[in-house]
């Protein structure tokens, strides 16, 4: 109790002394961590939405002809022996006029003219979830359109793939600004606590000779850079809520924002920024401390 | 006949030598036993070798040859996690103050009693006594790098002997004071060593030492030597 009671008596004065450089730094690791956590919210937002894209991927196979039953059970075989399916959906002509004309509804006499067995005959093949990326989609449906009597197979390409670039890039973002953060954070805490330790070399200096140990000397400095991490990380993250608040009032609607259900991270997501952030803080204050106090 | 009993030793110096690069020979060959609860003067011309005396034992400067024990341990080998507890068992009071110019007298004197985790309460009752002794009390919350020479001098004495060490290292304790302080200082050292804390005072101020009782050391051209009026007197021949 002593302990620390005196130890945050020291660290009270040290803030109290250096306030317009913790300030700044503050100031900095808030902002590193704003920008990381906005890119990152964003991706983990267009995760969810590629997850549930990929509970809507529906792979379409028109044939040529209407396939007899036992052919049917055969393409069946030849479907599941490449790639396990979460369903086979077989789509007779008669089948795919009355759905056309049903979504139709009130303009359907736009089909007066046209023979009921215009439309070709199709299998809809719903694949597994474990089926997630661009390349395994790409080679199932490959794999699809050389079955016998098939035409066309379609899934929404374009689409897709778009969308898979558009998560690649937010991946990279993400990354970058992951590292920036983590430089930021590490250098600036660090920076700060050197221009401290410099600043106090004569106050250390004389507290080593009345017998400070290590830790009465180290432990301020540490409890600063876990209190930078902490605050930093904390004023970072109400700024991104406050910012997501006001996005979300003021784009909600009909839009992407309605497509892709934006939501603000969890408490644990939350909760291992913070840990990262005061694990950055403190291993810059410490590695410091090493560089330039020698104790 | 009944041997008198072996006094144990707080300080032991065999054979020390210190050299300041280049080649300042600052002390040469000194032997020196100091024991518990003992109170002695070391004096000698300005460059004689004083200072470097009391930084070999507080564990500031290590010799070049020789020994130097404090409280049991060789100074030369002692290890970085005992060095902050043999320095909290000694106060010193430095000829130019180490004070810290933008704290206060209290804080001042409370850091060495801090840094052994002293609580807060027994902190502030200290430094107040310690100010009242020294007639210092309406300075408790006045900078040190405000005060007059004498008065930090005061503020560093009363920062060495705060914590209560074993031992007390004084380097020109009175230099810089009046008679009347001077007479308030050497009480307070008087009570400390009654108590029975060993003090070292190096001092050119012979007024001091001079009615004592107490041995007096007398350096010259970092060697010790006998003073000229009295014996240097060995912990065995001690009243």
């Amino acid at each position: 109790m002593k302990f620390f009671s005196t130890i945050l008596l020291q660290t009270n004065r040290n803030l109290q002394k250096t306030w317009p450089t913790q300030f700044m730094t503050l100031l900095t690791v808030s902002l590193s961590v704003l920008i990381f956590s906005f890119f990152f919210l964003i991706y983990t937002n267009m995760i969810k939405a590629g997850e549930k894209l990929g509970d809507d991927l529906r792979l379409t196979i028109y044939l040529e002809e209407e396939p007899v039953l036992e052919m049917q059970s055969q393409l069946v075989r030849k479907i599941t022996n490449f790639n396990p399916v979460e369903e086979i959906r077989f789509t007779s002509r008669d089948d795919a006029y009355s759905r056309l004309t049903t979504q139709l509804g009130d303009n359907v006499d736009v089909l007066d003219d046209l023979d009921s067995s215009f439309l070709p005959p199709s299998i809809e093949v719903y694949p597994k979830k474990s089926l997630s990326s661009l390349a395994q989609i790409k080679r199932f449906s490959e794999y699809l359109s050389t079955l016998p009597g098939a035409i066309k197979v379609q899934y929404g390409q374009e689409w897709i793939e778009r969308f898979n670039y558009f998560t690649k890039l937010l991946r990279i973002i993400v990354l970058l600004s992951g590292a920036l953060l983590i430089l930021t954070t590490t250098f600036m805490v660090a920076y700060t606590i050197r221009l401290a330790v410099v600043a106090r070399q004569a106050e250390l200096e004389i507290l080593r000779l009345l017998g400070a140990t290590n830790g009465y000397i180290r432990t301020p400095f540490l409890i600063e850079g876990f209190l930078q991490g902490l605050l930093g990380s904390t004023l970072g993250l109400l700024a991104l809520f406050f910012l997501f608040r006001w996005i979300d009032m003021h784009f909600s609607g009909p839009g992407l924002l309605q497509l892709v259900d934006f939501a603000f991270f969890s408490p644990t997501i939350i909760a291992i920024i913070i840990a990262a952030s005061i694990t950055l803080c403190t291993g810059g204050s410490f590695s410091s401390l090493r560089k330039f106090m020698r104790i | 006949m009944e041997t008198p009993p072996v006094k144990k030793s707080i300080v032991e110096i065999v054979r020390a030598t210190k050299i300041y690069t280049p080649d300042v020979v600052a002390l040469e060959d000194i032997s020196l036993s100091i024991t518990y609860g003992e109170m002695l003067f070391l004096t000698g011309m300005s460059g004689a070798g004083k200072t470097t005396l009391l930084k070999l034992i507080c564990g500031m400067e290590r010799p070049d040859k020789g020994l130097v024990e404090v409280t049991g341990k060789d100074m030369n080998r002692i290890k970085g996690g005992e060095t902050p507890q043999l320095r909290q068992q000694i106060g010193m009071a430095y000829q130019d103050f180490k004070l810290l110019p933008d704290r206060t007298v209290a804080q001042n004197i409370a850091m060495s009693m801090e840094v052994s985790y002293q609580n807060s309460r027994t902190i502030k009752k200290r430094v107040i006594e310690l100010l009242q002794k020294l007639r210092l009390e309406h300075k408790h919350d006045a900078l040190a790098g405000k005060l007059s020479r004498g008065e930090q001098q005061r503020v560093t004495i009363a920062r060495a002997v705060a914590n209560s060490p074993k031992l007390i290292l004084a380097d020109e304790p009175t230099g810089n004071l009046d008679y009347k302080t001077t007479k308030l200082v050497m009480e307070l050292f008087e009570q400390c060593n009654i108590s029975g804390t060993t003090i070292l005072i190096a001092t050119h101020d012979e007024g001091i030492y001079n009615k004592s009782e107490s041995r007096v050391l007398e350096l010259h051209s970092g060697r010790l030597v006998q003073p000229a009026d009295r014996t240097i007197s060995t912990p065995n021949n001690m009243p």
